[in-house]
């Protein structure tokens, strides 16, 4: 390279800025430059949702939880937590959960950034205890129907039924 | 290069039958169990005689298992593959392990990490405070397992102050400083215009993940935390986690995950590494170059959020596999991305490199002579830059490497132009392996639906993030990690800091500091305070009990 040529190389960068021209856009009054493939903050559908718990479990920040009370089950979620990792979108057994490309989150209310779903418990037909929502003991016994003797109680009184069950049988665990 | 020839093995099983040990080799993993008298021993040799490679060491509180305490010693073979990992074990009363820091000055910093959150003591060698705050009480050690994660002690809070100096100036850069991007504090010595000496101080950022991992995530939930460590290299470490509990359960990924990893951390490398040259003409005041260098980078950002659905902090990884496929749309634009990318970057690499003051700026300044990078284990572009040929995407293949090929680029200067032409060449090695590695991608499940992770294994893993080797070290529990230990690269770097900024003029200074690429949140995510073992009058403050 001759030596003129080597001094005036630094100055070609006017050429690619000639070249590239405007690369940024005016956003917010143009579309943001977002792929096809962009996560964003997530819609829970109300009517599909039934309560099971399974996003909770998934969650990896704790955006999504359930607050249990006497017999209710509302699970919260919580933008301000959320990651965008739709991990829950993953997991959900009836999909009542969406991906959207929503990312202006901003707000003036903090209580915007909440979304509540509040499920009602079923009773154990046995002991009245109240533990998984009546949308989900509906699932259930749609999935399988065979579980249509022993859904309507509480996991506990289950336990309980069938170690009588199994006591009262005349060959036990260990009977030849 | 995947076949562990048994002679070499069987030389480690030996080696450790010498030292009245024993050993048990795992696929790529010796198991080394040495009593702790003979455990310097074992150190020296394998660093000087085997010429391993010294990575990190780890303390585990393994009372609940079997009512002792061990450390281990984390080795690599690079010309052979494997990892060395020497375990020794201490009684849980009064716990105290011979340093091995006098034969590897490497292990300086984890060892201290160990005393200080598990409250193992090293004899021989002087002890510090480095990783808890200074008001934290003494006898609490937050990754022993009968502390809550959740504890807070009472904390008296102790200001520090600027070391006061008679002799020489002292210049204090952070703990806030626009020059610098995250919060690290360094004071520079100076006699006029040069440096004499440094300290530094990082530990601004602790957020004890690694105890939040082993008390209240799952398998899959920690994936998305390893990514969380780093904002610019946050995928090195969900794959490094993920391939590490992987290991640890033998668990065999579909080969077209570990392609999409693959991939996808080389698409990270480009990114970072264009984001790292911006930053140094930044620094070097050539703000032409940085808005380009940036402008190019966009659009590999723009194809991160098209192959992941995220600018950065992708959640693709779990463990089993990947979740989201690359179909023959992306990969067409993946390609077309990557050509123009390539022609705009060597453009523009050529115009930067070629004005004079970038170039007078960046040769010859921040030297690291090779003899202090391999003492001090230093990693990734700093290590290549100064004529130490390693990277693990070579001597220990992962993911889908072995099916590319690809040069290091190593340079013998030790400068700040070699680490920037290191770099350079990496990214058109990236964008050639990306091309590969489409091209033989076979088809296939992307993920495994079932799978079991049986308790008590232990897996390690390097990664070869763009600043250097990511280390994860995984023992399995129930439903989550028993322990989880995360070495970022940078945590290896820091220490040669103090050599390249020795003697040069103040100025360079900055540029010296980012050469290194440092990522000081990854390496704080423990904290770390350093503090020169040779000067006297280098102390903390006064009123700061070490």
């Amino acid at each position: 390279m001759s030596i003129v040529k080597k001094a005036i190389k630094p100055v070609e960068v006017l050429v690619i800025a000639g070249k590239t021209k405007r690369v940024t856009v005016k956003y917010p009054y143009q579309e943001p430059i977002l792929s096809p493939e962009f996560r964003g903050s997530i819609e829970i559908n109300p009517e599909k949702c039934i309560g099971c718990g399974a996003c909770v479990n998934a969650c990896p920040p704790n955006a999504l939880e359930m607050i249990e009370s006497q017999d209710k089950k509302t699970l919260r979620y919580y933008v301000g937590r959320c990651i965008f990792c739709w991990r829950c979108i993953d997991v959900c057994p009836v999909g009542a959960i969406k991906g959207t490309r929503n990312f202006e989150l901003a707000t003036n209310d903090p209580l915007d950034l909440y979304t509540y779903i509040v499920h009602s418990k079923a009773e154990c037909s046995s002991c009245g205890n109240k533990v998984e929502t009546v949308k989900m003991r509906k699932y259930i016994m749609q999935k399988s129907p065979i579980t249509e003797n022993y859904v309507n109680k509480c996991p506990d009184c289950r336990k309980k039924s069938f170690i009588n069950a199994i006591s009262t049988r005349k060959v036990g665990f260990h009977g030849e | 290069m995947l076949m562990h020839s048994d002679s070499i093995i069987n030389e480690y099983v030996s080696l450790a039958k010498s030292m009245k040990g024993d050993a048990k080799a795992e696929k790529d993993t010796v198991h080394i169990v040495v009593p702790k008298e003979t455990l310097v021993n074992t150190a020296s040799k394998l660093f000087n005689e085997y010429n391993c490679d010294f990575r990190t060491c780890v303390g585990v509180d393994e009372r609940p298992l079997n009512g002792y305490f061990s450390v281990t010693y984390i080795f690599t073979d690079n010309k052979n593959g494997l990892y060395i990992l020497v375990k020794t074990y201490t009684e849980p009363q009064n716990p105290v392990i011979p340093s091995i820091v006098k034969t590897v000055p490497g292990a300086d910093w984890c060892e201290m990490e160990t005393r200080d959150l598990l409250g193992i003591e090293f004899a021989d060698r002087d002890q510090y405070r480095l990783v808890l705050p200074s008001g934290w009480p003494e006898e609490i050690h937050p990754l022993r397992k009968d502390i809550p994660y959740n504890y807070r002690p009472p904390i008296r809070s102790v200001s520090e102050k600027i070391t006061p100096s008679t002799e020489l100036g002292v210049i204090p850069i952070g703990p806030y400083h626009p020059a610098l991007h995250e919060p690290e504090y360094f004071e520079l010595y100076v006699e006029g215009e040069r440096v004499v000496d440094v300290k530094y101080r990082g530990f601004h950022v602790h957020r004890g993940i690694e105890k939040l991992a082993e008390t209240r995530m799952t398998y899959q939930q920690v994936n998305f935390l390893a990514e969380r460590i780093c904002g610019i290299c946050g995928f090195e470490h969900s794959t490094c986690y993920a391939l590490a509990v992987e290991k640890a359960a033998k668990i065999d990924v579909p080969e077209r995950a570990q392609y999409i990893r693959s991939i996808v951390l080389e698409v990270e490398r480009i990114h970072s590494h264009l984001l790292w040259l911006g930053v140094a003409f930044h620094v070097v005041g050539y703000d032409t170059g940085f808005m380009h260098m940036w402008r190019v980078r966009e659009k590999i950002m723009y194809l991160a959020e098209l192959l992941t659905g995220s600018r950065k902090t992708y959640g693709l990884n779990l463990v089993g596999g990947v979740r989201k496929d690359i179909n023959e749309e992306k990969k067409q634009k993946t390609l077309e991305t990557l050509k123009e990318t390539e022609k705009d970057f060597k453009k523009l690499v050529e115009v930067a490199i070629s004005v004079p003051q970038v170039k007078k700026r960046l040769t010859g300044t921040g030297i690291l002579p090779r003899e202090d990078a391999v003492k001090l284990s230093v990693e990734g572009p700093v290590a290549r830059a100064s004529g130490v040929n390693k990277d693990a995407r070579r001597d220990q293949p992962y993911a889908a490497y072995k099916y590319a090929s690809f040069k290091i680029p190593v340079y013998t200067e030790g400068d700040n132009l070699a680490r920037a032409l290191v770099r350079v060449d990496e990214v058109l090695e990236s964008i050639s392996i990306i091309e590969q590695l489409l091209d033989r991608i076979p088809r296939g499940p992307i993920k495994l639906e079932d799978f079991e992770i049986p308790e008590g294994k232990t897996g390690v893993q390097v990664v070869e993030a763009p600043r250097g080797g990511d280390i994860h070290f995984v023992i399995t529990g129930h439903g989550k990690p028993y322990r989880w230990r995360v070495r970022a690269p940078t945590y290896s770097n820091i220490p040669a800091l103090k050599i390249m900024l020795k003697d040069q003029p103040l100025a360079d200074a900055p540029l010296t500091i980012a050469s290194i690429d440092p990522c000081f949140s990854c390496t704080d995510r423990v904290l770390v305070v350093r503090e020169n073992s040779k000067t006297e009058w280098l102390k903390l403050a006064p009123g700061v009990q070490i």
